[in-house]
């Protein structure tokens, strides 16, 4: 058995006008899970304590919290893994949300972006009676088998840096859920899909890999990385700054074997998008005042003819 | 009239120089911030290495690693191009490939484990490395000079070739995603609570700011998609940095160097004013070790790094 202090934050959004901090003692064993020893401290010393819960195995996706300062599902972190020598967990309600009561928040934001999406399969013959089931081969399946386990616990959400600046942006779940439904091949909503989770930001992801720390494995990293390479193969809102900008790399390096800063900034912009080039001219004058320019034009490396072959071998999409 | 002279770099006694015998040598991958907006990083790296007595040998016909962008169009060119990288390096003798930039780290590494965890995926990047007579065997292993830093040199042979020690600055690390995210890829250390910049910082004599923004995202790859939303993720990580006593950052990732050295002015209006200047991670070791500031391109900054070492009494 282990003394474990967990020092919770405190608040009702109904009374406090600022939120305070509890520590409650219980005794448990010490692999015992954050939620099971919160379960204990509610049930033994302080009934007011609120938390979601539902499953306690990880299927449900109710319990996510900060603990300690790391974003995750409490029924699945044993106390022993985060608790310091004294044996105290500090936790607190998901960042990224606003909070409601103890360590309850409103979903609401996360909800919407989901809803956003029109999460259901949308096939072409959904008006009509259907005779038999709509069979997918295996292979196809497969693709969406990962993140069909998403239970939708918010835990990437609220480690996303992106969101935490700009409400704006869909958030990884809901791009890895769009995926779901866009790579799947019953749906007839592809383009649409595309179009939307587009507007909803999509290439606002800023490649950080906080979310490769989703406890169910769907790694919306790789699955926002997906939803961009459908965009460009369906040519969707080709004239959007984030397709530009993935062509417009991939074409300096067929070039010139390197990324060419310059022609990148351009090329992402709009060469002839003059209040987006005035936008970043300041920010470039004061470099080029401190000779941090990067050269107008790249020399190629040796043997670039290397790096194009790979590029024809491909068929590497450069605009 | 007399040229100005350089100040003469501090001297390091020789047998300091290097714990080997012999010169290690290392294959050099800059990746393309440190030969274009960031050649102060190139240089410092170069002078770091000659006073550490390493021989960094640059695949000068490397080419980008793919920046994690291309992934964006195509799923298998960043790693091909890769392999043709590895190639070259192993051609040349040097399957040890050192890089000085987060992004290039990681995703060299990802496109090296997809090429060691799959036959096929080599044999598909060995197909296309044949129609130019190259061939990855899969020998190359692909670490930050932050790394070779600690294994290779340790820590406490660092500590003894310190000639100009920070006096006690207070450094904030700034790891940049790429070097520690996923863990899967990278694995080289806790990926959630990592030491190795503070552990580094304390051995050149600084004292390492902790603070909750060290492992979170610089914005760089946004700041064409959406300038406002990357400047707020600059301000909001340098925040946390001031608020806990901060004088300066240091950074393994160029990237990261551009954003958080270019954008605090413009996220000022949310976040106040931090003013931080940031130091490449060579930089600051090559001027703890006794390199001339002067030769470290610190000039080149938009927050000049040389204030708080004046401040500090570390530079005239």
């Amino acid at each position: 058995m282990a003394q474990v202090k967990l020092d919770i934050f405190r608040f009702d959004e109904a009374v406090d006008a600022v939120p305070h901090r509890d520590v409650v003692t219980v005794d448990v064993p010490e692999t015992t899970t954050v939620l099971d020893a919160l379960e204990t401290a509610k049930a033994d010393v302080d009934g007011s304590i609120s938390f979601r819960r539902s499953c306690r195995s990880a299927i449900c996706g109710s319990c996510s919290m900060n603990i300690n300062g790391v974003t995750g599902l409490a029924c699945k972190t044993p106390c022993n893994t985060v608790m310091d020598d004294v044996g105290t967990i500090k936790i607190d309600p998901m960042p990224n949300f606003q909070p409601m009561k103890d360590l309850v928040v409103h979903m609401d934001p996360f909800w919407d972006k989901y809803a956003r999406l029109k999460p259901y399969l949308q096939p072409a013959d959904a008006d009509s009676a259907h005779e038999r089931e709509r069979r997918v081969s295996p292979d196809d399946m497969r693709k969406l088998v990962d993140v069909a386990n998403c239970i939708m616990c918010a835990t990437c959400y609220a480690l996303c840096p992106v969101v935490s600046v700009d409400p704006a942006f869909a958030g990884p779940a809901a791009i890895a859920y769009a995926y779901r439904f866009i790579e799947d091949v019953r749906d007839d909503k592809r383009k649409e899909r595309l179009a939307q989770i587009n507007e909803d930001y999509l290439w606002l992801c800023a490649h950080c890999y906080a979310c490769s720390y989703c406890p169910k494995h769907v790694d919306p990293n790789d699955r926002i990385i997906d939803v961009k390479r459908a965009t460009v193969k369906d040519r969707v809102m080709m004239n959007e700054r984030g397709p530009r900008h993935a062509l417009v790399v991939s074409k300096t390096i067929k070039q010139t074997g390197m990324l060419a800063e310059t022609e990148v900034i351009q090329g992402t912009i709009g060469r002839f998008n003059v209040r987006g080039l005035l936008k970043v001219a300041p920010l470039g004058l004061r470099m080029a005042a401190k000779g941090k320019m990067p050269p107008p034009f790249l020399r190629p490396i040796p043997k670039v003819d290397e790096v194009r072959t790979i590029f024809d071998a491909l068929e590497v999409p450069v605009s | 009239m007399a040229a100005t002279l350089l100040p003469e770099d501090l001297p390091l006694d020789a047998h300091k120089r290097t714990h080997s015998a012999e010169t290690k040598r290392y294959g050099f991958f800059p990746g393309c911030v440190a030969k274009e907006s960031c050649k102060e990083l190139f240089n410092s790296t170069m002078l770091l290495a000659d006073r550490l007595g390493i021989e960094l040998i640059e695949l000068t016909a490397a080419s980008c690693c793919g920046a994690s962008v291309v992934n964006d169009v195509n799923r298998d060119v960043a790693r091909v191009l890769n392999a043709r990288t590895y190639a070259q390096a192993e051609a040349l003798g040097l399957d040890d490939v050192i890089t000085i930039c987060s992004t290039c780290t990681g995703h060299m590494r990802a496109a090296n484990k997809e090429l060691l965890e799959s036959e096929e995926r080599m044999d598909h990047a060995n197909a296309i490395l044949s129609k130019f007579g190259a061939k990855y065997q899969g020998n190359v292993t692909v670490r930050h000079l932050l790394w070779l830093l600690i294994d290779d040199i340790g820590l406490d042979n660092l500590r003894s070739m310190v000639v100009r020690p920070l006096n006690g600055l207070r450094v904030a690390p700034f790891y940049g995603c790429h070097i520690i995210r996923p863990e899967s890829v990278n694995g080289w250390e806790s990926a959630r609570n990592p030491h190795s910049l503070e552990d580094l910082v304390e051995a050149i004599g600084g004292e390492p700011v902790d603070y909750a923004g060290k492992t979170r995202c610089c914005g760089f790859h946004i700041q064409l998609e959406k300038d406002n939303t990357a400047a707020n993720m600059v301000g909001q990580n340098m925040r946390m940095a001031k608020d806990r006593g901060a004088e300066a950052v240091i950074t393994p990732c160029p990237l990261c160097h551009l954003a958080l050295d270019g954008y605090q002015a413009d996220s000022a209006a949310r976040w106040g004013r931090t003013d931080l200047p940031t130091f490449h991670l060579p930089q600051l070791v090559a001027f703890a070790l006794g390199v001339a500031p002067e030769k470290l391109g610190l000039n080149k900054h938009l927050i000049d790094p040389r204030t708080i070492l004046v401040e500090r009494e570390l530079i005239a």
